[in-house]
């Protein structure tokens, strides 16, 4: 089963500070990455609206690009993890951005990491691809 | 994450790290020791507000973010909430904590204090609290910094062991 997927982190400057290609198909994600990038910066400002509407961590599908949905998981320092993907396995994304969430805290806690800056441990990349296979 | 360790280990870490900046690192100039301990406590406040916002929703206003300081953050930290919240509803909290658990530790010499001779000795051991002041104050402005408010926070030691935070979001 191929699944497309792009997974990318922004702070609360709205600054992607991560952003990794994490479908299971090979080809045509080299094409499309830019516009999946660009697809998930136009949702921003969706998200931007409907992260004060509610005090839930999880929002779930904030907009729809054919068939690719766009879902959001934005933290309480409005750090949004943010999930292009085409399938409809809504536990499996939740379970995925919790996990997530829990490595950017990690990462957040080594003293050397300048918060708000990019995100470039290769460990914290091995994680999150593996989180995906698992998950997604 | 979350493993244990001893509360004298954190007393002994902080009251060595206050006075390693005050008297050592920038003893000729200690409102950059104060500000260097205040930066500290700013980056790890922000840490800890990460850490503990993970399980619990997000907040819907900035009422609510300083009751989770004064209620969750505060017990995870000192094992006790904030005993009294003041508000002027303007933009500034009074968070009051009657029995400070870092300055428990602490001992003003009593002789120094009523002795006029030894001013200097007393000055001395106000400022060495007030310098450690300066941590939980970075610590409190971290946390409100990553939760979307941000403020300037002042500590007042009038009556010890109780202390006074003062967050000034304007």
């Amino acid at each position: 089963m191929t699944t497309t997927a792009c997974f990318i982190v922004v702070s609360k400057n709205d600054i992607p500070i991560y952003e990794a290609e994490v479908g299971s198909t090979v080809r045509q994600k080299q094409e499309q990455a830019h516009q999946h990038q660009f697809i998930l910066h136009a949702a921003l400002d969706l998200v931007q609206d409907l992260a004060w509407t509610t005090s839930a961590m999880f929002l779930r599908s904030v907009d729809r690009f054919n068939d690719l949905t766009v879902s959001v998981y934005v933290t309480a320092g409005h750090t949004r993890l943010m999930l292009l993907h085409d399938s409809r396995n809504e536990d499996g994304i939740k379970n995925f951005f919790q996990e997530v969430h829990e490595l950017y805290v990690k990462t957040l806690l080594n003293p050397l990491y300048l918060i708000g800056s990019r995100i470039t441990s290769a460990h914290f990349d091995t994680r999150v691809r593996a989180l995906a296979r698992k998950f997604l | 994450m979350g493993r244990e360790v001893a509360e004298s280990c954190i007393d002994g870490v902080i009251i060595e790290m206050v006075s390693a900046y005050a008297s050592r690192f920038y003893s000729s100039k200690p409102d950059l020791a104060a500000r260097r301990i205040e930066a500290i406590g700013f980056q790890v406040g922000h840490q800890l507000s990460e850490r503990y916002t993970m399980e619990r929703p997000r907040f819907a206003d900035h009422l609510e973010a300083i009751k989770f300081i004064c209620k969750d953050f505060w017990s995870e930290l000192f094992k006790k909430q904030i005993d009294n919240l003041k508000t002027n509803h303007r933009g500034t909290f009074v968070l009051q904590d009657n029995h400070f658990r870092w300055l428990t530790r602490i001992s003003l010499d009593p002789a120094a204090v009523a002795n006029n001779d030894a001013t200097s000795e007393s000055e001395s051991g106000a400022d060495m609290t007030s310098m450690l002041l300066y941590f939980p104050c970075g610590i409190i402005r971290g946390a409100l910094n990553n939760l979307g408010i941000s403020c300037a926070v002042s500590a007042d030691m009038t009556n010890l062991p109780a202390c006074k935070f003062t967050c000034d979001t304007c």
